[in-house]
């Protein structure tokens, strides 16, 4: 790791070193090392129970860490509320109070005045498809659009840091989308965003780095593109016009083919290349021998990353940080 | 095992504690208790009646009453009877300090009695008839509701050692009003013993004169050898409406404490309200919103029930010094019980389960209630002494002591007792919020007794 010998670096909005919490017998999470740079996106992936909401309420100040080192945003969280935005796992609203009520009580209370909050509100409820809620009474409002509040909740007085956990859970795709590009926007207008997800699909559109948690331990921290390319498998995957025509064809002699395996459609098949192959040259091979339909070099998806480093480490082995962290 | 731990603070830093958060917060604490349908009804409007009700009485009372109108038949051996009755109705009608009619004939009357204020128009006519004659078309007429009644005096009522046997009949008509059927049926026993006094050749009004209960006052003589008068109603009544009405405010106000923070944690927006502001300032501002409930509460019945006090002239029983004084024990009583509710609500997960913590806490908050008697009784005995240093009961007994003594209570034990619930109040306050800071975060199986102690002590 190539942390910074101080914590008070100016161009870090959180910066975590040696961070560890336990619950009893449980170590919820264990020294912990992350730097989340100013105006960046950072995905906090892991699957259920890594860790990743402890961390993210010990940077909240929300609980404190057993042990470790904890900036954000140059300080103690507890005194930047009004400069952080949080979306909690956990969220709720007050049900029998009025949505535009709510949301300008806690706009209030991140420091902004009641004219100021109540315009803030009804810019962002028209922003984020939510006309005509503000005298309904939350619980008056399904599950999703409940959520879409608490967001407006997160975002609304305009912090430079903001955190969301587990953002879009439980939203169709509609209401999905409209969150994703409201958080686009913002990290667009340069506000620091760390965004805990186990959808990996989001994190991969979204974020520019993803550090990913298991039983409490980092085991990646790198540029989502970096991860991507490092992770990608030496493959290129064929797709024949006709099944027949690609048994015939023999693909796994071609030079620099090691070995073969099902695509993605019973036409496709995935040829692994041997060390030093060139993929240009291998495709070119490819095409003279076969009517290709599709031809591509195989890719790989943050979920496919996601599982392996998960099932191979076992959340045991501490898998050193690929590329730029 | 890793120890340090480093959290850097800002240079600017306020330690997360700013006094517009607070009152945010305990705006909003106040609005949503106190504008809601439940609170006007069962906090205000029904109390407000109830007093109102109190005070109105006297004049509900002196309103007109039932007019008692008609002939009484009364059957007696020689007519000593019908004539005194005759005599105790005029006296009724025209009330004097030693008159027959006011319970016994050797009672004062008091004008400003209950009795008094409800008089209406009685304008009754005796009629005698002789005791061995036929009684039946009499019957008839009382049946028919001609007449009022018939009252019949067996003649050895009027012997000077009648038998216990022997009573007084009081035929009426089957609806005729209780408070006639009362007011017959007295006078008429009233005008038997007059009869029975004139028929011995006694003197009634020297007789009266030598029965009559003579006034009386107590006063207490303290080291000083200065003197106190004591007034029953004092020592018994006003303690108990003090210390009740504290009772109330601060135990209204705690339990939407207690409920408002479960609700905050059952609908999961507290970890909302957290990444706004501290958990002290939560602590802090819903506090002080319940505070200013609290104080609705005990200026809406304080202002009624001194107005009531007005009303009987009888404002100086609560002297400056008294209200002032009550003003300093009820803050220090609402605040140790909402610290108390507080911390309960923050530990657990639902009502349900408060409620395992709620009861020892109750009960020891209903030990006040429970020494109201013995305190008023003796407000400066060792019992009211001791009480009023052991918190949270010290401020109550407090308030039951300086409004019941007859006698000043000394000046070190209000310091001492100031002193002592004070420094509870600030320990009370202190120990909640770390509670409140560790338990609102929490979810599952609510915690035990240890733990909360655990919980306190916590780093």
């Amino acid at each position: 790791m190539n942390l910074e010998p101080t914590l008070q670096d100016a161009t870090l909005a959180v910066s975590l070193r040696g961070v560890g919490k336990r619950f009893g017998s449980v170590e919820a999470v264990k020294s912990l090392d992350l730097r989340v740079e100013r105006g960046s996106l950072i995905g906090l992936l892991g699957p259920n129970g890594a860790g990743k909401s402890t961390a993210i309420r010990m940077i909240m100040s929300l609980i404190r860490p057993d042990c470790g080192e904890l900036t954000v945003l140059g300080g103690d969280a507890l005194d930047m509320k009004d400069r952080i935005g949080y979306l909690p796992e956990e969220r709720g609203v007050y049900r029998r109070m009025r949505v535009g009520e709510f949301l300008i009580y806690i706009g209030r209370l991140k420091g902004l005045s009641k004219s100021e909050a109540a315009l803030r509100v009804a810019r962002w409820l028209e922003r984020i498809e939510l006309p005509g809620v503000l005298r309904s009474r939350c619980q008056e409002l399904s599950k999703g659009m409940q959520q879409k509040v608490q967001f407006i909740a997160a975002v609304l007085h305009d912090p430079d840091l903001i955190v969301l956990d587990e953002p879009f859970s439980g939203l169709d795709p509609v209401n999905a989308r409209i969150l994703i590009n409201a958080v686009r926007d913002l990290h667009r207008e340069g506000r620091t965003i760390l965004l805990s997800t186990h959808q990996m699909s989001q994190a991969e559109q979204l974020c520019d780095r993803v550090v990913l948690i298991n039983r409490g331990e980092k085991i990646l921290d790198a540029n989502t593109q970096q991860v991507l390319s490092d992770f990608a498998p030496r493959a290129i995957e064929v797709e024949a016009s006709d099944a027949a025509q690609l048994a015939a064809a023999h693909l796994g002699e071609l030079p620099g083919v090691e070995s073969t395996k099902e695509g993605s459609s019973p036409r496709s098949l995935v040829l692994c290349l041997s060390e030093g192959a060139n993929p240009q040259d291998t495709m070119a091979h490819a095409l003279s021998a076969i009517g290709c339909r599709r031809l591509e070099i195989a890719r790989v998806s943050l979920d496919d990353v996601f599982i392996r480093l998960v099932t191979e480490h076992g959340g045991h082995a501490r898998l050193e940080a690929r590329g730029s962290a | 095992m890793m120890e340090r731990v480093t959290i850097v603070a800002s240079a600017a830093s306020s330690s997360g504690f700013r006094l517009s958060r607070i009152m945010t917060i305990a705006w909003r604490e106040f609005k949503h208790t106190v504008f809601t349908k439940g609170f006007i009804i069962g906090a205000l409007a029904f109390p407000l009646v109830m007093f109102g009700l109190i005070g109105l009485m006297p004049l509900l009372l002196s309103d007109k009453p039932t007019p008692v109108t008609g002939t009484v038949v009364v059957a007696d051996s020689d007519g000593a009877v019908a004539q005194a009755m005759a005599e105790a109705f005029r006296q009724y009608r025209e009330p004097s300090p030693t008159a027959i009619a006011t319970g016994s004939p050797f009672d004062e009357f008091d004008p400003d009695s209950l009795d008094a204020m409800g008089r209406g128009v009685v304008q009754v006519d005796i009629s005698r008839v002789a005791l061995d004659s036929d009684l039946a078309p009499i019957r008839s007429r009382v049946q028919e509701g001609s007449l009022l009644g018939l009252v019949e005096i067996p003649a050895g009522l009027l012997e000077s050692n009648p038998s216990d046997d022997l009573e007084i009949s009081l035929l009426v008509p089957s609806g005729s009003p209780t408070k006639t059927t009362a007011l017959i049926e007295r006078l008429a026993r009233e005008a038997t013993v007059v009869a029975r006094v004139e028929r011995s050749g006694g003197d009634l009004d020297a007789t009266r004169a030598l029965l009559r209960h003579p006034r009386s006052a107590t006063a207490r003589l303290n080291a000083e050898g200065n003197t106190a008068r004591e007034d029953i109603k004092i020592r018994y009544f006003l303690p108990g409406a003090f210390m009740m009405l504290m009772w109330i405010a601060a135990f209204t106000s705690a339990n939407q404490l207690l409920t408002t923070t479960i609700e905050e944690k059952s609908s999961k927006v507290i970890e909302v309200l957290l990444s706004a502001a501290s958990p002290l300032e939560l602590l802090a501002g819903k506090i002080a919103g319940q505070s200013l409930v609290s104080a609705l509460m005990l200026s809406t019945y304080g202002v009624a029930g001194l107005s009531g006090l007005a009303m009987i002239a009888a404002l100086d029983l609560v002297p400056i010094s008294t209200l002032l004084l009550f003003i300093v024990w009820f803050v220090l009583a609402y605040l140790m019980v909402a610290s108390i509710m507080t911390a309960i609500g923050s530990a657990v997960s639902d009502l349900r389960e408060a409620q395992s913590l709620v009861q020892p806490a109750m009960i020891v908050m209903m030990v006040p209630l429970m020494l109201w008697l013995p305190i008023s009784e003796n407000p400066t005995g060792w019992l009211a002494t001791v009480a009023s240093f052991i918190p949270p009961c010290g401020p109550f007994v407090m308030v039951l002591r300086t409004t019941g003594a007859m006698e000043p209570i000394p000046e070190w034990q209000i310091a001492v007792a100031l002193l002592v619930n004070a420094a509870a109040t600030v320990g009370l306050v202190w120990a909640a919020a770390r509670i409140f800071r560790v338990g609102v975060l929490m979810q599952g199986k609510p915690p035990t007794p240890r733990e909360l102690i655990r919980w306190a002590r916590a780093r």
